[in-house]
């Protein structure tokens, strides 16, 4: 019985001062504010600086705001981008809705195949989006000169309304995904009541299973609203020959390719584009909890009958097809072809063309092999150190009695209201005011960073509900039976949580992939990524070299995604 | 060496609503017994023994077993719930998932860095006591219910603590296994010998199986007692109106005499109280008070007998069928009173007959 002895050793008389597991968890809450604030200091200051923070002699001014909010164009930008951001949304959300209802709900033929189809530009950068409908549908465009030839009316991609259309294509899915996992939660017996009330399928579908998604559609409306109001990407290419500008492009266009780089100016509309995100994410947390009444976990295996269209179906069917085809096939696959061909023209059969001379320009010079490069090993060695300091960050927030467990739930939320061209300014003006930093610059560990700070909410919130679904049970009872806090999130919480972290980590890895507009201000000659590349190759007017960048990122994530569903049977999106 | 559980002055006040958990609670288990902690849910029950294990912290107070202190306020000693040595068994079981039935019970042991041949042995030990032993190589998810809550329990013991806690095991269990779980566990108790808390918001499991019952409300503890005392003399209301089925009848308290007092109910009607079976209430002399009487021991007289002692007439309101017996809510004059009889009573009124010796005068 020599445990029971133990159990008599002499009374300790004070708490440990030094354990391990409180020693992470400062580290972890540290490091949190660290990132958070890091990037913000630079801007708010500088804001308040009539001189660039690197030179003498400056002085504090209110200036900058001053003349910004006297600066018509900034407010014909801000009128602008509000317009692009409310029209983007209205159209995403109601076609995302629409297509989830339709797929998940009715009977119509090739739902299957069309539920894995309409997420693909979830998976896919805006960026390459934007240069594949621009290959498709712009002005010089593939589809375009085939239907001119036709004498058929003809469209402008590069306005408002074209870039406002490519944008929601963008968005669809995340409306689509949040509406189908919200489908797959309702409780089938609601459905059943209406039609047992006397209700048709369509008026049980209008007035039942649509009201049910409320709080799915208010979510990613929110959701929709502030990711279009920091989107560069798609107004910058689309947008940029005709004088388009929303405030990020005006950011990218003031801060980086304009000849009198301002800096108090781009500071300034820095913090105010902050300020508006933080008041539409704090909008977003308060609805959202609002919402809550609407939310009917069953938690039933049964799956409720599809509901028959009966004659309708097969057109039903047909213009989902179309809107798969003409929307996303279509124009990616327009690009892949014009990465395997010197120019892409309907008049010329591509198959009699094919070339991989755009790949050997692309791995034939060192720069653009460098930020393929790059590119993977920030998606493999960043992401996995992100997800598991995000894995520590929300079991301290969820899982912990640590002293400030729901600041670290803020903080690491927080970068939500940081658009990626802002975490990009505030990164590099940190690295350079920062003795001993700059040359980190040439690094990816530069990079790396801002990545992580900037899609902290990300894999928070991937990890979170995982985590909040096992019982605490389980690791109270890995204290009792003498387990240390770390020792029980080693033993017991890292185990059962695998599947998520997994999911989070392909996740993380597909974002940083992606990620072009965090990397805009802070790359450096030996940091280039593959988005940045690509932004440069446009610049010089090169269609084909993008395309095959763009394929070779579609080609990684895709890797990626279907690695993680044969090899771990992982489910990628919450 | 005695090593009681000694838990004292327990308190736990929340900061930010100034409302308090638990407050001031008292409870010394001695070694080898078996107490319950009974309540409605939110009583506070569970944050005593959450308390005890570590995984809340109270804001006063102390918790020892022996002169092994665990928590001692005074002192700013709280020990993490790793270093206390405790077993517990949860209300969902809380095994791990990902590991099987072996894995979950050897857990504590290869934490103690145990050689594996010791670890095995105790393991199997620990299994064979719960009658599990074919099953080590089994994950969780592939054993029932009641093969779950043995899994926990062996997890709980392998170690030999020397307290053991268990937070409403049974209550995941069907009604009928539940029974049988209930003799089985307390049987198990006795003869591991070990000083156990158990948590339970059943009464009837708290009078299986406890030897002493702590019974609780608002985060105070209303009585710690022996169960028969608990039922025969509820130290006030609220314990007599949360233990069975308990009527109150209100009257003006007369002749106060040493041993024996008479209520007089507005009706005019006397009832005779004898003070053997009865709290440590003090008598007054003219007072309106509120007596309890157990439903059961209400009598149901047949017509004719209204002249004898402690018979009063009461107006049904209800009657109710529940297949072995007929429940009724009856009105006096005192106030309205519920009670069980097998006869199926005619018309509208009754007498009943309230025995001297099972009035309870309560305090408070």
């Amino acid at each position: 019985m020599t445990t029971v002895e133990q159990n008599l050793r002499p009374i300790a008389t004070t708490r440990p001062k030094f354990s391990w597991d409180s020693g992470v968890q400062w580290l972890v809450v540290i490091v949190t504010a660290l990132l958070v604030a890091f990037p913000a200091w630079p801007i708010i200051l500088q804001s308040f600086m009539s001189k660039p923070l690197y030179e003498e002699n400056r002085a504090f001014t209110f200036d900058n705001y001053t003349n910004l909010l006297g600066n018509a164009r900034f407010w014909d930008v801000l009128v602008y981008t509000a317009a692009f951001a409310v029209a983007t949304t209205i159209i995403a959300v109601i076609i995302g809705i629409v297509l989830a209802v339709i797929i998940n709900r009715t009977n119509i033929p090739l739902r299957n195949l069309y539920s894995n189809l309409v997420t693909i530009p979830y998976y896919v950068s805006p960026l390459v989006l934007a240069f594949a409908w621009m290959q498709m549908y712009g002005p010089q465009g593939f589809g375009t000169i085939l239907v001119r030839t036709l004498k058929l009316p003809i469209w402008q991609l590069y306005s408002f309304g074209g870039i406002v259309i490519v944008s929601a294509m963008y968005y669809i899915p995340y409306t689509f995904l949040y509406a189908t996992s919200s489908l797959a939660l309702a409780d089938p017996q609601l459905e059943s009541a209406a039609r047992i009330g006397g209700a048709s399928p369509f008026r049980t579908i209008w007035s039942v299973t649509i009201p049910l998604l409320r709080p799915a559609i208010t979510y990613s409306a929110l959701l929709t609203l502030v990711s279009s109001f920091e989107l560069l990407s798609i107004p910058l290419v689309l947008g940029n020959s005709v004088g388009i500008d929303t405030l990020a492009t005006y950011l990218y266009v003031i801060g980086v390719v304009g000849v009198n780089k301002d800096q108090g100016a781009v500071a300034a509309v820095a913090v105010l584009v902050v300020i508006l995100v933080t008041g539409l994410v704090y909008m977003q947390s308060k609805l959202v909890s609002l919402e809550r009444r609407f939310v009917t976990v069953g938690g039933k295996a049964t799956r409720p009958k599809a509901i028959d269209l009966g004659g309708w179906k097969g057109i039903v069917s047909l213009f989902v097809g179309l809107y798969v085809l003409l929307g996303i096939i279509l124009p990616l696959g327009c690009i892949v072809l014009t990465s395997f061909v010197p120019f892409l023209s309907p008049f010329m059969n591509p198959l009699k063309m094919l070339t991989l001379e755009n790949y050997q320009g692309i791995f034939g010079s060192p720069a653009y092999r460098q930020s393929v490069v790059n590119s993977i090993n920030i998606s493999i060695f960043a992401a996995a150190i992100g997800i598991v300091f995000m894995a520590v960050a929300a079991l301290i927030a969820y899982r912990s009695t640590f002293k400030y467990r729901n600041a670290v739930k803020y903080m690491a939320l927080y970068p939500r209201a940081f658009p990626g061209i802002i975490v990009g300014i505030g990164f590099l003006w940190a690295f350079l005011l920062v003795p001993g930093l700059g040359s980190l610059r040439n690094t990816i560990i530069a990079i790396s960073i801002a990545f992580i700070m900037r899609y902290l909410p990300l894999g928070f919130s991937a990890v979170s509900p995982a985590v909040l679904q096992v019982s605490d049970e389980l690791d109270r009872a890995g204290r009792v039976a003498g387990a240390t806090w770390l020792g029980t999130i080693r033993h017991i919480l890292l185990p059962i949580l695998k599947p998520a972290l997994v999911s989070g980590y392909i996740l993380l890895a597909i974002s940083f992939l992606k990620e072009y507009s965090t990397a805009l201000f802070l790359v450096a000659e030996g940091s280039r990524v593959i988005g940045t590349t690509m932004l440069e190759l446009w610049k010089q007017g090169g269609a084909e070299p993008v395309a095959a960048l763009s394929t070779i990122q579609m080609a990684i994530t895709a890797v990626l995604i279907i690695g993680a569903r044969k090899l771990m049977g992982v489910k990628l999106h919450e | 060496m005695n090593n009681d559980l000694i838990i004292e002055g327990l308190t736990k006040q929340f900061v930010t609503s100034n409302s308090v958990a638990i407050a001031d609670v008292n409870i010394t288990v001695k070694e080898g017994t078996f107490t319950t902690l009974l309540g409605p849910s939110g009583c506070g029950k569970s944050t005593t023994l959450n308390c005890v294990a570590g995984l809340e912290q109270p804001t006063a107070g102390s918790i020892r077993v022996g002169d092994f202190v665990m928590t001692d306020t005074a002192r700013d000693l709280i020990l993490p719930p790793e270093q206390r040595h405790l077993g517990m068994v949860f209300q969902s079981y809380a095994l791990w998932p990902h590991m099987k039935v072996f894995d979950n019970v050897a857990f504590a042991l290869k934490l103690q860095k145990r050689p594996s041949d010791e670890i095995k042995q105790r393991v199997q030990e620990s299994l064979a006591l719960v009658g599990l032993e074919e099953l080590a190589d089994r994950y969780p998810f592939q054993l029932s219910g009641g093969q779950q809550q043995r899994v926990a329990l062996a997890r709980a013991v392998v170690s030999r603590p020397k307290v053991l806690l268990l937070d409403e095991p049974l209550s995941n269990l069907d009604a009928k296994i539940r029974e049988s779980a209930r003799i089985w566990l307390r049987g198990l108790q006795q003869q591991l010998g070990i000083t156990t808390v158990y948590v339970t918001h059943d009464q009837s499991e708290a009078f299986a199986m406890s030897d002493m019952i702590a019974v609780m409300s608002m985060g105070k503890l209303q009585q710690y007692a022996p169960p028969e005392e608990i039922y025969e003399r509820p130290a006030n209301r609220f314990v007599a109106e949360f233990i069975g089925v308990t009527s109150f009848i209100t009257g003006i308290l007369q002749n106060v005499d040493g041993k024996k007092a008479t209520l007089k109910l507005a009706s005019g009607e006397l009832l005779n109280i004898r003070k053997e079976n009865k709290s440590d209430y003090v008598w007054k002399e003219g007072e309106q008070t509120a007596v309890a009487i157990r439903s059961e021991r209400v009598e149901v007289l047949t017509e004719g007998a209204s002249e004898r002692e402690n018979t009063v007439k009461a107006q049904i309101t209800t009657r109710t069928y529940l297949g072995s017996k007929w429940q009724y809510t009856v009105e006096t004059s005192g106030g309205s009173l519920r009670l069980e009889s097998t006869d199926a009573i005619q018309g509208d009124s009754l007498f009943m007959y309230l025995p001297p010796d099972s009035i309870i005068l309560l305090a408070g």
